[in-house]
């Protein structure tokens, strides 16, 4: 099997040429690569699937948040060892070690070096977005741009499962994370939308990797269904009310299986606040208050802070997901 | 796209307006839905093998569907009928292979329906591994109705107000419970033969004119805490309404989707500010002899230059004689609703 090394990115008519491939020469005239992504805030929706041949598949659409991201250099060596810095990121070193083996750089080396703000056990992929910015950094070391499929690929062969960062916030896609590839495209970016974030544990967290797969009913995998259905309108129409109704009714199967606390109170201060929905990280403690995009959710959003204070929920940010691409996302 | 199966093709609903605040779900067969799902269940939890025999006891539309999907999926089928059953319907089920009981006589008690329960029961002990559908408890039949609330949220979002007739609790019951993960407050209307025991009245002296819903025993499938609102409609009422359907919208359908449109139409007018669906569960090609005839509907008194009335709230399922009357029940369950101070003993046959 060949490694795609140079592919356009999906959906990529709007998007400009990909920039030429520049294999460095087998001198020592390689450069530092770089690999930069944004982290997400949990999931629209999680669940399983039917994909297109009847089969079921556990899956999920990403909420994308600029605010947290993670930052890769890479300084490749012909030979020698793979270091990676925090030396406890061993997902990211043993994605670098299979993205050069890729880029058939098999038996080369080099020095990772991960900066990263994305929160640790939150649910919001810090895990990933180190895979996935490693292996970005990896590849633009030698000149190439891996088509997302690809790094799909490379990135649940390092972490077992895998979140769709690497297709971009330009295109929702559902994901099947352990599986590393697209179930359905959406066929557009989510629809513009405020979000109120926040932890239901405080400062705590989850080890999400090492949580099962969750035993979805039958009866919940055909409410999948009709959520899926919600969300492809959603996105067709850009229309955040909507995805704020697909956001909760995942959120409430999810609340049967891994409850988070205080779930009656935030759902009835939501409605309150005007909030279009409640969106949290399946596998993690962060959750969200969707509003409407434009300056006049921002009453609603003051009153859901200060709900959120009285609850004891000791900090909120909040952020925006716009349809326009982020430059943390090479196209 | 190509579709696996003529019964993939055609299981699912066209979606059409009736009005702008009013969706149709014009389905050709709508039991292909539980019927097919019900087979696959029942394959994948080793309740049937492959090839294996499938019985049921019918003489409705739900026959007709396990019939294509039984042939289709290589099991030979059985099908305990009475006869009420038309013998275009016979031969249709005959030419896709089916066996087809006709039950001569009623039962000691219990009439048709306990004689054609005996004798399913007597083909199933003869023919061990073989696998009955049980369409009024299998809890599949509901379940099998995603398919249709996905395309009716891809096509239209989240609506206010679902609107079927009930039968065996499966479409009504099925499609609301998947919407109101998305539409909590989702508007439901069920709507009901007279002498139909579903919403508590009695089958005495039964032989119901509008055949197709209602029923006669009480299906476990009925989920009585889905419904806002029950109505019941007249034989004639629904007649009338089917060929409206036909002569304002083209719709050929048959007298179950009569009886809906009459209520959703009437919704529709009243509430013109929120979006609603309604169910039309099969096309009307059986019923040109009969509600397609005017010498026929005449013959059984329903005059078309009589339109529909308004329909009249009752206080109580049994309260008065109104061929179109509505109840609010409220989401309450059957035994909540009885339990009214003066109302009449429980009339489900045990």
């Amino acid at each position: 099997m060949q490694p795609a090394l140079l592919v356009h990115p999906r959906g990529a008519a709007a998007n400009p040429a990909p920039p030429p491939l520049r294999l460095a020469p087998d001198g020592d005239g390689f450069r530092v690569g770089h690999g930069e992504i944004h982290a997400h805030h949990g999931e629209i929706v999680q669940g399983m699937f039917y994909s297109s041949d009847g089969t079921v598949e556990h899956g999920l659409v990403t909420l994308p948040c600029t605010l947290f991201r993670t930052s890769v250099r890479f300084r490749p060596l012909r030979s020698g060892p793979l270091t990676v810095e925090p030396g406890d990121r061993a997902r990211a070193r043993a994605a670098a070690r299979l993205t050069l083996d890729a880029l058939g750089r098999t038996g080369w080396g080099g020095a990772i070096r991960i900066e990263s703000n994305v929160p640790v056990q939150w649910g919001c992929g810090s895990s990933t977005t180190d895979v996935l910015a490693t292996i970005r950094a990896v590849a633009d070391a030698f000149g190439a741009v891996l088509d997302p499929a690809w790094i799909a690929g490379l990135a649940v062969a390092a972490e077992t499962a895998s979140d769709s960062l690497m297709f971009g916030p330009g295109r929702a896609v559902l994901f099947a994370q352990r599986r590393g590839r697209v179930l359905q495209d959406l066929g557009g970016p989510l629809p513009p939308v405020r979000v109120l974030g926040f932890n239901t544990e405080g400062e705590h967290g989850v080890a999400t990797l090492s949580l099962p797969p969750v035993p979805y009913t039958l009866w919940e995998i055909e409410a999948y269904r009709t959520i899926l259905g919600l969300l492809r309108r959603a996105v067709e129409r850009q229309d955040a009310a909507l995805m704020g109704r697909v956001a909760t009714a995942s959120t409430l199967i999810m609340q049967r299986h891994r409850p988070k606390r205080q779930m009656p109170e935030l759902l009835h201060l939501a409605s309150e606040a005007g909030a279009l929905g409640v969106q949290v990280a399946h596998s993690g403690t962060v959750a969200g208050f969707l509003f409407a995009p434009g300056p006049a959710a921002d009453a609603g959003i003051e009153r859901a802070r200060n709900g959120l204070d009285r609850l004891g929920v000791p900090a909120s940010w909040e952020f925006s997901i716009d349809p326009a691409p982020h430059p943390a996302d090479p196209s | 796209m190509i579709h696996a199966s003529f019964v993939d093709a055609i299981a699912l609903p066209r979606v059409v307006w009736l009005r702008p605040n009013l969706i149709g779900l014009a389905f050709p067969l709508m039991k292909l839905l539980p019927a097919r799902f019900i087979v696959r269940k029942a394959l994948e939890e080793g309740e049937l093998r492959p090839g294996g025999l499938i019985a049921e006891t019918t003489s409705g539309t739900f026959g007709l569907a396990l019939a294509m999907v039984a042939r289709l999926g290589g099991h030979p089928l059985t099908l305990v009928s009475d006869p009420a059953i038309d013998a275009p319907l016979k031969r249709r089920l005959e030419d896709l292979g089916a066996t087809v009981h006709i039950v001569r006589e009623p039962g000691p008690t219990g009439g048709f329906q306990q004689a054609r329960l005996a004798i399913l029961e007597q083909v199933l002990a003869e023919n061990p591994g073989s696998f009955c559908p049980r369409q009024y408890s299998n809890p599949h039949n509901p379940g099998s109705y995603a398919p249709c609330a996905e395309q009716l949220a891809h096509a239209a979002g989240a609506v206010d107000c679902l609107i079927g007739t009930v039968g065996s609790g499966g479409s009504v019951c099925g499609i609301s419970s998947h919407l109101r993960r998305i539409s909590p407050d989702l508007e439901v209307i069920g709507v009901d033969a007279h002498g139909s025991v579903l919403f508590g009245q009695s089958d005495a002296g039964s032989g119901r004119l509008l055949r197709g819903l209602g029923n006669s025993l009480m299906p476990p499938n009925v989920d009585h805490t889905a419904f806002d609102l029950v109505h019941w409609v007249g034989a004639a009422e629904a007649f009338l309404a089917t060929r409206r359907l036909h002569s304002d919208h083209a719709l050929y359908v048959g007298p179950t989707s009569g009886a809906a449109y009459l209520v959703a139409d009437a919704w529709a007018r009243e509430n013109p500010d929120r979006l609603g669906a309604v169910i039309f569960p099969d096309e009307g090609h059986r019923y040109q002899d009969t509600v397609y005839d005017n010498a026929w509907l005449e013959a059984q008194g329903a005059r078309l230059d009589v339109l529909p009335r308004e329909p009249v709230e009752w206080e109580h399922p049994h309260d008065g004689n109104e061929p179109w009357a509505f109840f609010r029940w409220g989401r309450r369950s059957y035994d909540a609703v009885m339990a009214r101070p003066g109302a009449g003993p429980r009339l489900v046959p045990a």
